[in-house]
């Protein structure tokens, strides 16, 4: 019965979004030549590292173009479902609206991190997923079911982690109400997933490995794609998304408890 | 006997406001070590409000009426003391509790603003579990109530605000609430659109007989809507009551207006003691205390040679406007 | 100008409040850092035959251009159209466009400390790179970057100006950042770029933004006259079409009446 609503209210959410969206329809246009140009961009870039040199951190430039692959997807999400959701959270507590979500007898996480989205992802999410069935084949990988799984499973950890570092940030706001900064930086830090982690020195993949899990965002994936899967890592990145997805979950009601005890 | 629906016992709230002296200093010393003062907003107040009651809440800026609705629809911890609003604690925010209540704030807004707002009536009727059909249902009865029609299919950014307002109402009705808090719901409207506001809560309140609590600085909201006023001032209950003895304490003299027959007898009534506004020809105007206004007017009539008289009460309005512009008032 | 230093002394005071957003956003333009850590973990340089060195001192240099040439009038633009804020401003006997200018140039001075503090800690972990760069190439290199502000300040401006036809101006400014990002040195230096792309680069605008004025102050080799005559070029270019859109703009806003 609560699974039911909780799906019909996103099913809400998608007519919504999608229908404000449209009103906006140059704006879509644009969105998808920007994302277009940006994979371009960063197949180019990757092609001038690899001008003189067959592997860079290990990777040869076909492996490497799977990293590239999986941050579109990635990237695709985030710019589907966590950008503007974030964006909106700002909106409501700048403008005190954030009161009106409080009050609906629904869940505030679920209401604030899914009540948007923004198609214009989609082709960058597509566009991903297309670069990985390239990648399979120039890589000449054998695609059996049990391969499909664990890069699924991969995946979908890499996005909780994701999700988990946005919705952080988003909670944030309660206190900065400016956090467009944060987000920067954020994002920043998020562009090292378009390479493999071992192209860096020692002490970068350290900091990328502890402090901001983006090693295991992309790397992993990329990893199990090329059949190089280690069991223990794979269930060392269950294990972080699991971390992540409960610790922004109780900042998040920490966040609510100062709002309500603060607010005026 | 009318059960009471919401119970407010000896509630306090204290905010933690940190100060910071200006310059780098200042904000360094403000980063180490903060210095927080507790600010108590709300100082030990009890009230209790009736099922179908009106309500309205007076105060100026700062007083805390706001603070007050927030921590009646559970959107704000109270520091110390107990409410119970239809018998929850507002502040555990249940759904069931959430069901039974609404918030409407004057200027802000939850409708999607690129839609229509037929669009956000459907999304909040499936976020309270209420079907299709019967969301239909309401619509239309609400939507005869508030007399807007065309007005549903309309992106809300091209809406003007008196009928944004009447959609914001909408969609924060859908629900049936039996408890409505309003926080300044008429601000930035126009006198007509006011007006038409004020016609609907009356009419919803008697339908319904939902409880409405209600904070405004527009009198005409408080005087036409509540019986019931709670006066706050500086955090505490000042007075909390019928609106009308609230009137008669503040305003314990009456205007009257003679009109003598010559000007030698308003000359002798400008001496006679009494306290005198003004002065025209053969008109006076005195100010006399509300319990010696018979009396006075018995001895007039008898010795003075009057052609006309009229009694004015002072408007209301301007009365309980007192008490929104001085800070600093006696009941 | 008096009226121009008044408002550049308000903004600078206004843009002390935000001091953590600015040092945040001096933090986000690390990247220029993570690229080098590339280049150098993977010998990538030695084919274009810069030393780690001199590709340090560049991709520092990188760092430095974008913090003082970053340009976000298109945002703020955006937002007081869309907030109404835009109608007084437009009365003014003062073009808003220089509001937003000294807006820039105050957040620029704000944010100079950070940028010094993160360039301080980069010479800790890279000592071998410091360097004291002549003070004629610093000067020249203080001008590329104006110069390279100034046509990035131009470029949004003409693009916010689209707002007033568009309700969202800023997802152009969105789509051209890509081939900032990628072309104008901040990732890659432009030497080291393919052949193919060479051949016609130096003909748009990308490479005077980060590479020309990086190269100058790192001491690299570069084209000191061409680069300057190209930004300058680029800034004619683009300030009578500045001026056009924005008076055909002001005029649909006011015809508009909203």
């Amino acid at each position: 019965m609560i699974k039911n609503k909780y799906l019909v209210v996103y099913r809400k959410f998608l007519h919504t979004s999608f229908a404000s969206e449209l009103e906006y329809k140059t704006n879509i246009i644009i969105d998808t030549i920007t994302s277009i140009l940006s994979l371009v961009g960063s197949i180019f870039l990757l092609s001038i590292f690899f001008q003189n040199t067959g592997s860079i951190g290990g990777w040869k430039f076909e492996q490497a173009l799977i990293i590239q692959g999986i941050y579109t997807i990635l990237n695709g999400i985030t710019n589907t479902w966590f950008n503007p959701n974030l964006r909106e959270i700002v909106t409501h507590v700048r403008e005190g609206t954030l009161d009106f979500v409080l009050l609906k007898p629904i869940d505030s996480q679920f209401f604030i991190s899914l009540n948007k989205i923004n198609p214009s992802g989609f082709l960058e999410i597509i566009l991903g997923v297309g670069l990985l069935f390239y990648c399979i084949k120039i890589n000449q990988i054998n695609v059996s079911l049990s391969f499909f799984i664990l890069c699924l499973i991969t995946i979908f950890c890499s996005i909780c982690i994701l999700y988990s570092l946005w919705f952080f940030i988003s909670s944030t706001t309660i206190w900065f109400v400016k956090t467009w900064n944060a987000t920067e930086v954020l994002r920043s830090f998020l562009y090292i997933g378009r390479f493999p982690i071992t192209s860096f020195s020692f002490s970068l993949r350290i900091f990328f490995s502890i402090f901001i899990p983006i090693a295991f965002i992309t790397t992993i994936p990329s990893e199990v794609f090329l059949g190089l899967n280690q069991l223990w890592k794979i269930i060392l990145q269950i294990v972080i998304s699991c971390v992540f997805l409960f610790t922004s979950r109780r900042f998040w009601l920490f966040a609510l408890k100062f709002y309500s005890s603060a607010s005026s | 006997m009318v059960k009471n629906i919401i119970e407010v016992r000896n509630l306090s709230k204290c905010f933690d406001i940190s100060s910071k002296n200006p310059g780098l200093k200042g904000t360094l010393k403000h980063f180490f070590k903060r210095e927080t003062k507790s600010l108590k907003v709300i100082k030990n107040i009890n009230f209790e409000i009736k099922e179908g009651e009106i309500i309205g809440f007076l105060g100026a800026n700062g007083a805390g009426k706001t603070t007050i609705l927030k921590m009646l629809c559970g959107l704000i911890y109270p520091s110390e003391g107990s409410i119970s609003v239809s018998g929850f604690l507002p502040y555990r925010r249940k759904d069931n509790f959430l069901k039974n209540i609404t918030l409407i704030m004057g200027q802000k807004q939850q409708l999607i603003w690129d839609l229509p707002p037929i669009e956000s009536f459907y999304l909040n009727a499936s976020i309270y579990d209420i079907d299709r059909h019967e969301a239909k249902r309401r619509i239309k009865k609400l939507s005869d109530m508030l007399e807007i029609e065309e007005e549903l299919f309309i992106p809300v950014r091209k809406l003007s605000l008196g009928q944004r307002m009447k959609s914001e109402l909408l969609a924060a009705l859908i629900h049936k609430p039996n408890i409505l808090f309003l926080d300044e719901p008429t601000l930035g409207l126009d006198i007509n659109a006011q007006r038409n506001l004020r016609k609907f809560l009356k009419l919803y309140n008697k339908e319904t007989n939902a409880t409405i609590c209600l904070t405004s600085h527009y009198m005409k909201d408080i005087t036409s809507l509540c019986k019931r006023v709670i006066c706050v001032h500086n955090g505490s209950i000042s007075y909390d009551g019928k609106l009308d003895k609230l009137v008669k304490k503040l305003s314990p003299v009456k205007e009257i207006l003679i009109v003598c027959r010559s000007e030698k007898d308003a000359n002798a009534l400008d001496n006679a003691g009494y306290i005198v506004k003004s002065k025209i020809k053969n008109e006076i105007t005195l100010k006399i205390e509300n319990k010696y206004v018979s009396s006075s007017l018995r001895t007039i009539l008898n010795s003075y040679d009057i052609d006309d008289l009229y009694i004015n009460e002072p408007p209301i309005d301007e009365i309980i406007g007192k008490i929104l512009i001085k800070k600093e008032y006696k009941l | 100008m008096h009226k121009l230093f008044t408002l550049l002394k308000v903004q600078y005071s206004n843009m002390l409040e935000y001091r953590v957003e600015i040092a945040l956003w001096a933090i986000s333009g690390i990247i220029p850092f993570f690229m080098l850590n590339i280049w150098t973990n993977n010998n990538l340089n030695e084919s274009i035959n810069i030393n780690n060195t001199m590709l340090s001192r560049y991709f520092l240099s990188a760092f430095f251009v974008r913090q003082f040439s970053v340009v976000w009038v298109v945002f703020s633009f955006e937002e007081d159209v869309l907030l109404g804020k835009l109608s007084p401003y437009i009365i003014q006997p003062l073009n808003p466009f220089f509001r937003y200018f000294t807006q820039h140039i105050a957040e620029q001075i704000t944010r100079f400390p950070f940028a010094i503090i993160i360039a301080f800690i980069f010479f800790l972990l890279n000592p071998e790179s410091i360097w004291i760069p002549n003070l004629i190439f610093l000067f020249l290199s203080i001008i590329s970057t104006f110069l390279s502000f100034l046509i990035q300040f131009l470029i949004q401006s003409i693009i916010a100006c689209l707002c007033f036809w568009t309700e969202k101006a800023s997802s152009i400014e969105r789509l051209l950042f890509i081939p900032t990002l990628f072309l104008s040195g901040l990732l890659a230096p432009v030497v080291s770029f393919p052949q193919y792309v060479k051949s016609w680069i130096y003909l748009t605008p990308f490479p005077y933004l980060i590479d020309f004025p990086a190269n100058l102050l790192s001491g690299n080799k570069t084209n000191i006259s061409g680069g300057f005559i190209m930004q300058i070029l680029w800034i004619l270019l683009l300030l009578p079409l500045f001026i056009k859109i924005w008076s055909e703009g002001t005029k649909k806003y006011t015809a508009m009446g909203s």
